[in-house]
C-alpha cells in the first residue's frame, strides 16, 4: 500500500476562496457553520460521498479550494434540499453545492473521469449547439469521457434499448439553430463574475449614500 | 428655594485629565483658561484626577477658601462619576445640585482625532454647563418609606430558596404558586448532577420548611394578575383558584382519594409527565407542599366542562366526615397583598418535542423526553423506578440520549440551554445503571463547565457511555438491515470518526432545551419588566445587576431570566434575596430629584400627559379637573414635560431657564 503525507501547509490553501464563496447571494451563513453534522446525518447520498457536506463546509472555509473541486460530493448532491431544511444555522448548504458546482466548471477544476461532472459539461454544451439533448449521443459522450470501458460492460442493456426503439440513433436539434447561436453569444458576454462585482460595487455605493 | 441672584453666582470649573484619556486629545490647560474668562467663574482649574480623593478635597477647599455656590467638573461620563462630586459639592456646604457635569471624554476624547476640535468642543461644552449651572436651583432627594414584606412569584427551587432566606431574616414573605404544589421541575428530578443527590433528598427538606416557617405565606394554586405601585409600596393583585378543598380543614390523610368513585386511577397525570395515572382527586406527589389534595373539575364526576352538576355520589365526601374539607362551593377569589418588593421566579417551561418532528416524539411510542425519563427512573415514579419501554414490560438494551434538542438551533431557540450536556449525563449515567443498557449520546459540543462537571463526563466516558459528535438527523423505524428490524434507528454523522451511520435503538430519549414560559410576555407586562430577544426576562445589568430589573424592587432569580442549573440559581436566588432585603433594611428609597411636577393653576386637565408615561405616575384628579404626578413613580424622562400643550408640566434639573441657558452656551461658538 503507498503511503502518502496528508498534512496540509498553508500553500495548500487557495486564500480568498472561503470568502469569496460566501460572498455569494445565498451562500453568506457558511461563516456561522458549527460543524454538528446535521447535513450529513440527513443527506440521502452522504453515505456514498467521498467528503460529508459538514466536511466540505469546513474545506471551503479554510480555503482547501482544489481539494474540495475535486472531491466528488459537490457532484453527487441531488438538490433534495433536506440539509438546507434541518441545518440549525439556516446554512444554504445545496445553493453552496451549485455554487461550488459553478466555480469547478468555469475553472476546469473537477475530477475529470468522474461522470456526473462529465455529463453536466457534456449537456451544456450540446444544448448550446444543438438547442436539444439527445439522450444516446449524450450518455455516449459521457460514458467516452469518463469510463469507456464500463460502457462496453453494458453493451447487453445499450443492444435491448436499441432495438426496442428507446434509444434512437438519430440527432435532435432544433429549427433556426443560427438565431439560438446569436442568442448565446449574448450570453458568453456576460459575464456572470463581472455581474457579481458591479454589484456588489452597486451595493456598496448605495450603502455609503445612505450613511453620508 | 433660595436663589442667589446673578451677581452673587461664584463659580469653580475643574477640568480632568484622566490620566491620558482625556489630555492625549482636548488641550485641558487651555480650556481652563478659556473658562476662567467667561462671566461668573470665580477659578478655573486643570487636574489629573477629579474623581481621586485629593480631586474631590480641592472642590471642597476651593469652596469654603473662594465662597463658590456653583461647582461645573468636566470629566468622565456622569454614569459614573456624578454621584461621586455630588458627594464632593454636598461635602463642601453646598447643596449638591448646585453642580453639573460636562462629559468630556466619551463625548469628546475618546471619539475625536483631531485635538483642535476636541478642544474646540470642550470648550463649547464647558461654556454650556457654565451657564446652565447659573440657573441651577437647591433641590431636595425625598425619602420613601419600603415596605417591609416581600411576594415572592413562583415557587420553584428559586423562589423557595429566597423565600427561605428572607423569612430566615425575619421578614414576611408571600409565595405565591399557580401549581397545586411547590417544588417546580426541580422536585420532578431523579438525582442532580453532578454529585447525584436524590433531587427529593434535598428539595423537600426545603419545602417543608417553607410550609411550616411563621413568616412565610404559602399561596399555592394561585397566580398574581396585577401589580400596582411602585418600589416600597407594591399592592399585588392574587388568584386564588378554586380546589374545591379547604386548605385549613384538609390534613392531607388522603382518605377522599381512596374512596373516589373511580376505583382506579384514570387521568394521565401532570406530574408524571402523562405516564402514570391519577384520579379527579389528587395529591401531586408524596411530598407536595401544601399536603393539601385537590380536585380537578375537568375530570371530576361532580362537574361537567368544568362547571358543578352535582351528579356524583361524593364518596369523597363521605370518607372525609367530619373535617368537611372538601367544598364544592370553591369559586376564584382575589386577595390583595401590600408589599415592598417583589422577586420574580417563575422558571422555564421544556422545549415541546413535537416541533421537531424529525425525532419522532409522539409518533414513536419509544420516543421520551428528558423529564419523561426522569420520572422513569425515579423510585417514586409511574413504574417505581424500573426503567421499562411504553409497552410496560420490555427493558431497552440500547439507548441514544440525542442533545440540543429545542436549543442551537435558529429554527426554534438559538440559545444554548446550559443544562442539556449535565442532565444528558445524568441520565445517560442513572440509565446505564438501571438497565445495564449500551447508552449513546450523540451531541454537538460537550458544554461541562462547571465544579466536578468535567470530572462527571470523565466518570461517564471510563464507564463505557458512548459518545459520538454529530447532531442527529433523523430517528427513523425504517428497517435497512436485519438488525435494525423493529428498532428506532438514529441516523448520524459520527463527525469524530467521519462517518454517517446508522445505530439501531431500543429507546431514544430527546434533551429539550428550556425556554420562557408561554405566558411570560404576560407576566412581563403584569410586573412592568424588560424581556430579552429569546423571551426570558431581561437582568438590568448582565454582569454588574444580574438579579436587578429596569423596575426598581423587582428582583429577577432562576431558569425566568435565562437557563441555568440549579447550584446556579439557588445562587441567584440569595443574591436576590439579598437585594431585596438591602433595600427593606435600609427602610427607605432615596428619590433624584430630578422629577416633574404640574403647575396646579395652568393645567387645563386635557390628560394629554396620561397616557403617554411609560411609569403610569401621572393621574386625573377629576374634582379638580387636573393631573397629578406621582413623585415616587416618576422616573424623570421627561415625556409629559415635551407633549404638555400648556407648559404647564416643568421638570426638576431640567427646567426651561436651564435648558435655554445649556442652549445659549453652545451656541455662543460659531
Amino acid at each position: 500500500m503507498k503511503i502518502e503525507r496528508t498534512i496540509k501547509y498553508e500553500a495548500d490553501r487557495v486564500k480568498g476562496f472561503g470568502d469569496e464563496v460566501s460572498s455569494v447571494p445565498g451562500c453568506e451563513k457558511l461563516q456561522a457553520c458549527i460543524q454538528c453534522g446535521t447535513c450529513s446525518g440527513v443527506c440521502p447520498l452522504s453515505i456514498y460521498m467521498d467528503y460529508s457536506p459538514r466536511q466540505v463546509m469546513a474545506m471551503v472555509r479554510s480555503d482547501f479550494k482544489n481539494e474540495v473541486l475535486t472531491s466528488h460530493t459537490v457532484w453527487l448532491c441531488a438538490s433534495c434540499y433536506q440539509c438546507t431544511v434541518d441545518c440549525p444555522r439556516e446554512i444554504r448548504i445545496t445553493d453552496i453545492m451549485y455554487e461550488l458546482k459553478q466555480r469547478a466548471l468555469q475553472e476546469g477544476i473537477y475530477p475529470k473521469k468522474f461522470s456526473i461532472p462529465v455529463l453536466a459539461k457534456e449537456f451544456y454544451k450540446m444544448v448550446y449547439r444543438y438547442g436539444r439533448v439527445s439522450e444516446n449521443l449524450l450518455a455516449m459522450t459521457m460514458f467516452l469521457k469518463s469510463s469507456p470501458l464500463e460502457a462496453l460492460k453494458m453493451w447487453r442493456l445499450g443492444l435491448g434499448l436499441i432495438l426496442r426503439g428507446r434509444f434512437p440513433l438519430t440527432l435532435e436539434k432544433i429549427k433556426r439553430r443560427d438565431e439560438l447561436g446569436r442568442m448565446m453569444k449574448v450570453v458568453d458576454q456576460v459575464k456572470i463574475n463581472k455581474l457579481h462585482d458591479e454589484l456588489k460595487q452597486a451595493r456598496q455605493h448605495v450603502a455609503a449614500r445612505s450613511q453620508a | 428655594m433660595d436663589k442667589p441672584s446673578k451677581q452673587t453666582v461664584r463659580i469653580g470649573f475643574y477640568i480632568c485629565h484622566c490620566g491620558s484619556n482625556i489630555a492625549a486629545m482636548v488641550d485641558c490647560p487651555a480650556v481652563a483658561r478659556f473658562v476662567g474668562t467667561l462671566p461668573h467663574v470665580v477659578l478655573s482649574r486643570d487636574y489629573k484626577y477629579m474623581c481621586s480623593d485629593p480631586g474631590q478635597e480641592l472642590i471642597q477647599k476651593d469652596i469654603s477658601e473662594h465662597q463658590l455656590n456653583r461647582v461645573v467638573v468636566a470629566s468622565c461620563s456622569p454614569l459614573l462619576h456624578e454621584h461621586t462630586f455630588r458627594g464632593a459639592v454636598e461635602a463642601g456646604g453646598l447643596n449638591p445640585f448646585f453642580f453639573h457635569m460636562v462629559n468630556i471624554r466619551e463625548h469628546d476624547s475618546w471619539v475625536h482625532t483631531d485635538p483642535a476640535e476636541a478642544t474646540a468642543k470642550a470648550k463649547e461644552l464647558a461654556h454650556a454647563a457654565i451657564m446652565r449651572v447659573a440657573m441651577h436651583k437647591a433641590l431636595e432627594v425625598k425619602k420613601v418609606p419600603v415596605h417591609p414584606d416581600v411576594l415572592v412569584v413562583g415557587g420553584g427551587i428559586a423562589g423557595i430558596h429566597a423565600a427561605l432566606t428572607l423569612a430566615n431574616a425575619g421578614k414576611k414573605v408571600f409565595l405565591v404558586e399557580r401549581e397545586p404544589s411547590i417544588g417546580g421541575h426541580m422536585a420532578q428530578f431523579d438525582k442532580t448532577f453532578p454529585t447525584l443527590d436524590c433531587a427529593a433528598c434535598i428539595l423537600t427538606p426545603k419545602m417543608s420548611a417553607v410550609g411550616t416557617h411563621p413568616n412565610i405565606t404559602l399561596l399555592s394554586y394561585s397566580e398574581v394578575t396585577k401589580l400596582d405601585g411602585y418600589v416600597g409600596n407594591y399592592t399585588a393583585t392574587v388568584k386564588r383558584k378554586p380546589r374545591y378543598i379547604s386548605e385549613d380543614k384538609c390534613t392531607g390523610c388522603q382518605e377522599c382519594i381512596a374512596n373516589c368513585v373511580y376505583k382506579e386511577p384514570k387521568f394521565p397525570d401532570e406530574f408524571n409527565e402523562g405516564l402514570g395515572k391519577r384520579k379527579p382527586v389528587y395529591i401531586p406527589f408524596p411530598q407536595a407542599t401544601p399536603q393539601v389534595v385537590v380536585i380537578d373539575p375537568q375530570t371530576c364526576l361532580n362537574f361537567r366542562n368544568g362547571e358543578l352538576t352535582g351528579k356524583c355520589k361524593k364518596s369523597c365526601v363521605a370518607a372525609c366526615g367530619d373535617k368537611e374539607a372538601i367544598d364544592f362551593s370553591q369559586t376564584e377569589t382575589f386577595q390583595e397583598l401590600k408589599v415592598g418588593t417583589v422577586i420574580v421566579t417563575t422558571g422555564f417551561q421544556a422545549f415541546d418535542a413535537k416541533r421537531m418532528p424529525q425525532y419522532g416524539y409522539g409518533k414513536f411510542p419509544n420516543v421520551y423526553t428528558a423529564l419523561e425519563i426522569e420520572r422513569l427512573v425515579n423510585t417514586s415514579g409511574p413504574t417505581a423506578g424500573h426503567v421499562v419501554l411504553r409497552d410496560g414490560k420490555t427493558e431497552p438494551r440500547s439507548i441514544g440520549i440525542i442533545h440540543c434538542v429545542g436549543s442551537r438551533d435558529k429554527k426554534t431557540n438559538r440559545w444554548c440551554s446550559r443544562v442539556c450536556c449535565m442532565f444528558s449525563l445524568k441520565l445517560a449515567h442513572l440509565l446505564k445503571e438501571h438497565t445495564g443498557a449500551e447508552v449513546y449520546n450523540f451531541y454537538i459540543d460537550m458544554r461541562a463547565p462547571g465544579k466536578g462537571y468535567e470530572e462527571f463526563y470523565d466518570k461517564l466516558l471510563e464507564e463505557g457511555v458512548h459518545f459520538i459528535r454529530g447532531r442527529v438527523g433523523e430517528v427513523t423505524d425504517w428497517a435497512r438491515t436485519p438488525d435494525e428490524e423493529g428498532k428506532l434507528v438514529i441516523r448520524v454523522e459520527d463527525t469524530l470518526a467521519g462517518y454517517v451511520r446508522r445505530i439501531p435503538f431500543d429507546m431514544v430519549v430527546l434533551a429539550t432545551g428550556l425556554e420562557p414560559h408561554a405566558d411570560a410576555q404576560d407576566v412581563r407586562r403584569m410586573l412592568n419588566m424588560s424581556c430579552g430577544s429569546e423571551g426570558f426576562f431581561l437582568e438590568r445589568h448582565p454582569k454588574l445587576a444580574p438579579v436587578s430589573t429596569f423596575t426598581e424592587g423587582i428582583f429577577l432569580a432562576g431558569c425566568c431570566q435565562g437557563p441555568r442549573d440549579i447550584p446556579d440559581t439557588v445562587a441567584q436566588a440569595g443574591a436576590a434575596a439579598a437585594e431585596a432585603l438591602a433595600l427593606i433594611d435600609k427602610g427607605f428609597i432615596e428619590q433624584e430629584p430630578n422629577t416633574a411636577f404640574i403647575l396646579e393653576d395652568e393645567c387645563c386637565g386635557c390628560k394629554s400627559c396620561i397616557p403617554l408615561c411609560p411609569y403610569t405616575a401621572i393621574t386625573f384628579d377629576a374634582a379638580n379637573k387636573k393631573a397629578v404626578i406621582n413623585e415616587a413613580l416618576c422616573k424623570g424622562c421627561g415625556t409629559c414635560v415635551a407633549a404638555c400643550p400648556s407648559g404647564t408640566i416643568v421638570q426638576n434639573l431640567f427646567d426651561d431657564e436651564e435648558i435655554f441657558s445649556e442652549i445659549e452656551g453652545v451656541l455662543a461658538h460659531e
